[in-house]
């Protein structure tokens, strides 16, 4: 809320959204693939099997398109869109984990420059230095996986930290393992779904059977790992988050029903592993298809599921989505939002309305769009102004809750019991907080009608 | 300008002391931009290159084939001088690029497609068929790349225009140092591209290549680094010019610490000019070439610790009342040097391996 806001109609969480998932499914391909080419070329070494080896090369170009390219890429564009909708908690957590990614950049200059290398010296070098090549490659790429793991669990409990705002209390949190565990699973079921797309090309009918059943092992223990770390991971999380998935708040049922998705799509992607291990001459496109879709499904919802977990929180218990820490909920009660929101203000004319707009600027527009995703207008269309000021009342004293740890359960706030589980805390003076409602009712239709009628 | 919208200091201390991330981001901002100059500038060359009466396939195929290392590697050393900036001065550039956000954004698509369009162009010439429109297009791509950085860059230095870009985002292109930082970035990376060049050909001339076609390919690196030159110092000196007044008389009085690496630089460039005049016949100087490569290097180190010392220059009055909290994290730091330290020395270990190893005979190749 120091910053000024960026109007996106689509939504910056959304945006977040957009690009974190595509660069997740890309970063984890990158890591998986590494491991799959390293194991197949490895074998076709030991085999002396041409038809493996053809397998490899012809999948290592799509790793460098893919790593090196659009996963380089995408991965500054995270960063790139953070700063841009969560500027606030994109410092936090630089200045608390820059050593962690500078370390992660170095692993980062091995897998490019090895990714880069591999490619290059097909036919050049000998088989074991292109062994040695790929080896260093997949080794850089799963410990960029094992850093920046830290770092985005992290976010979602930070365990200890919020005492003692340690690097390594924060970096070794509670869902540190379960979530590596999990990401490790993901990783390699997308290769093996990815390449068994690659190896249905092979035209010799015994080759292509080998293929099939050695990327089913990998989709299988992809699956499999995958499942036991989701659990896992699930376990370790705060009984107010698993309460939320476990469907125990009838207002929110998407997080529920995303877990459900989640749930079903590893378990079809299983039996289609399952099957292709059993009867790999049956594997075809349409179930290898269904099997890479059924992986997308998986890792874009978990990752929607670990996103949706964490609000109203960016970094959990420590600040919410709009920027505000729960440390400065009294001091913002007292002085105002506005005192801390320059740039909300500009272009205001000092009346009741336009200091309504600022606040809704600094505290809901993070999430909330006038007229697109999570649209206001449309949110308040129904509500009457007592219900409005009701609503306001109610977020406004559960400010007082998170500042007062009132519903602290296990270390963590237990936003379950709050009627607005998902949105922070509304702050502010009680003069902000009239301005506020005045703004929003001034958005309803019927409002809107009459002042148009009227100018 | 309303005196509140620079946004508060981070309430997290400095993991580390602020020497160490200036140096770092100094450090890692250097080699970033070396591989930043060799992609715009060898972007520009390869499609100026259809031009060229010898040597235009060579030079296509020479600047498509590095691009597609050293778009990567600018990339990869992207990343730290990101990371550092951020620690020291995040609420200056966040602020930049959020007035901004759709073309810092859109930089993002741009990189992509010019990346992509790189690695058409490398494959339609290994097919023997022509790229020179894809080239255009791929340069036109870095081309805007660069005017976006620069934007970003002098929109973080200056908390005073914010807010009348807020009102007006095209407002960001109206700083007048704006015409002459851009084309003074773009003029080195085209310099040190055509050195590049010319060295490429006077090696691989060494090693037997075929001449007619290398020395086509030198004479225009170091055509195109001469001319770049020549028009740098006349830039170079418009962009001084241009500096705000309270900026320039700072720079100028800050005695050695500022006029030293300034002026190294200014020289720097000035023999560069010279030993370019001087360069005839490339393949058959090689030393001269040599010492145009050492000259580029020698001016961008000098001009990047003055780009350094000017964003100091340009920020003090912002920062005045700043109070930095230091709290180092030792260990973590321990830890990224030898991780550092470790992935460097395996990837020079990985390049030597790759580019020694070779299959004896009878020996099968990978």
């Amino acid at each position: 809320m120091d910053y000024p806001i960026w109007n996106l109609a689509l939504g910056g969480g959304v945006l977040i959204g957009i690009v974190a998932i595509t660069h997740v499914l890309v970063s984890h391909f990158a890591i998986g693939g590494g491991l799959a080419i390293a194991i197949i070329e490895t074998l076709a070494v030991r085999r002396r099997d041409p038809a493996l080896r053809a397998l490899a090369k012809r999948s290592s170009l799509m790793l460098i398109l893919v790593s090196t390219v659009f996963g380089a890429i995408s991965g500054v564009g995270i960063w790139v869109t953070i700063g841009l909708v969560q500027p606030a908690a994109t410092s936090a957590l630089i200045h608390n984990y820059v050593w962690g990614w500078a370390a992660e950049w170095g692993f980062f200059i091995l897998e490019v420059v090895t990714a880069l290398l591999y490619y290059a010296t097909w036919d050049k070098v000998r088989p074991r230095t292109h062994l040695v090549i790929i080896w260093l490659y997949f080794f850089a790429a799963f410990m960029s996986l094992v850093i920046i793991q830290g770092i985005l669990s992290f976010m979602l409990t930070p365990g200890n930290w919020l005492e003692s705002h340690s690097f390594w209390a924060g970096f070794f949190n509670p869902s540190y393992v379960p979530g590596l565990v999990l990401r490790t699973g993901i990783c390699l079921f997308l290769a093996g779904a990815y390449l068994t797309l690659a190896a249905l090309r092979e035209s010799d009918a015994a080759a292509r059977l080998r293929m099939v059943r050695l990327l089913a092992v990998f989709q299988v223990t992809g699956a499999l790992l995958a499942y036991g770390g989701y659990r896992w991971w699930e376990h370790a999380l705060p009984g107010s988050v698993q309460a939320i998935f476990l469907g125990a708040k009838a207002l929110l049922p998407a997080l529920a029903s995303t877990r459900h998705l989640v749930l079903w799509a590893l378990a079809f992607y299983l039996l289609l592993a399952l099957y292709a291990l059993a009867s790999p001459r049956w594997h075809r496109w349409p179930s290898a298809v269904a099997a890479l879709l059924a992986a997308f499904v998986f890792f874009g919802g978990y990752e929607r599921l670990r996103e949706g977990a964490r609000k109203p929180f960016v970094i959990r218990d420590y600040m919410f989505s709009n920027g505000v820490l729960v440390s400065e909920i009294g001091a913002l009660n007292q002085r105002g939002i506005l005192s801390k929101a320059g740039w909300v203000q500009l272009g205001g004319d000092g009346s009741a309305e336009a200091k309504g707009r600022a606040v809704f600027r600094a505290q809901c527009a993070s999430c909330h769009t006038l007229d697109g995703y999570l649209s206001i207008r449309k949110l308040v269309a129904p509500v009457d102004p007592d219900m409005l000021r009701g609503i306001l009342t109610t977020l406004r004293e559960e400010g007082n809750e998170y500042s007062s740890a009132g519903y602290v359960h296990q270390g963590h706030i237990a936003t379950e019991k709050l009627d607005y589980p998902l949105m922070p805390p509304l702050v502010g003076t009680d003069a902000e907080v009239d301005a506020l409602a005045s703004y929003l009712l001034s958005l309803k239709p019927s409002n809107v009608a009459e002042v148009s009628h009227a100018k | 300008m309303q005196s509140n919208l620079i946004p508060a200091l981070d309430p997290a201390p400095l993991p580390g002391p602020q020497w160490l991330f200036h140096v770092l981001w100094v450090v890692t901002f250097l080699i970033h931009l070396t591989f930043v100059n060799t992609v715009l500038g060898g972007s520009l060359l390869a499609a100026l290159a259809g031009f060229t009466r010898s040597g235009r396939r060579e030079i296509q195929t020479t600047f498509v084939e590095i691009n597609s290392w050293a778009i990567s590697l600018a990339i990869t050393f992207g990343i730290a001088p990101l990371l550092f900036m951020q620690v020291l001065f995040g609420r200056f550039f966040y602020t930049a690029t959020i007035l901004v956000a759709w073309a810092w954004l859109g930089m993002l698509v741009v990189l992509t497609v010019a990346y992509y369009l790189n690695y058409v162009a490398k494959f339609r010439l290994r097919a023997g068929k022509g790229a020179a429109g894809v080239l255009v297009v791929e340069a036109l791509g870095f081309l805007a790349i660069a005017a976006i950085q620069v934007t970003v860059n002098l929109l973080h230095l200056q908390p005073a225009r914010w807010e009348q870009v807020a009102a007006n985002s095209m407002a960001a292109l109206s700083d007048p140092t704006f015409v002459p930082r851009f084309l003074h970035f773009v003029l080195a990376a085209v310099a040190m591209a055509g050195a590049l060049l010319a060295w490429v050909a006077v090696r691989r001339a060494g090693n037997g290549g075929e001449p007619a076609a290398l020395g086509g390919m030198a004479r225009f690196g170091v055509r195109a680094a001469l001319i770049a030159t020549l028009l740098q110092l006349v830039d170079g000196f418009w962009l001084l010019l241009a500096l705000p007044e309270g900026v320039l008389r700072a720079l100028m009085r800050g005695g050695p610490v500022t006029m030293v690496p300034l002026g190294l630089g200014i020289l720097a460039g000035v023999l560069l000019l010279l030993v370019l005049a001087q360069i005839s016949d490339p393949l058959a100087q090689p030393a001269k070439v040599r010492r145009v490569a050492e000259l580029i290097i020698g001016a961008m180190v000098f001009m990047v610790l003055t780009r350094h010392q000017l964003r100091d220059i340009y920020l003090a009055p912002s920062r005045g009342d700043e109070h930095v909290a230091v709290a180092p994290q030792w260990g973590v730091l321990a830890m990224f040097l030898v991780v550092f330290v470790v992935c460097v020395g395996l990837t020079i270990y990985a390049v030597v391996r790759a580019v020694k190893d070779r299959p004896g005979p009878g020996e099968q190749a990978a």
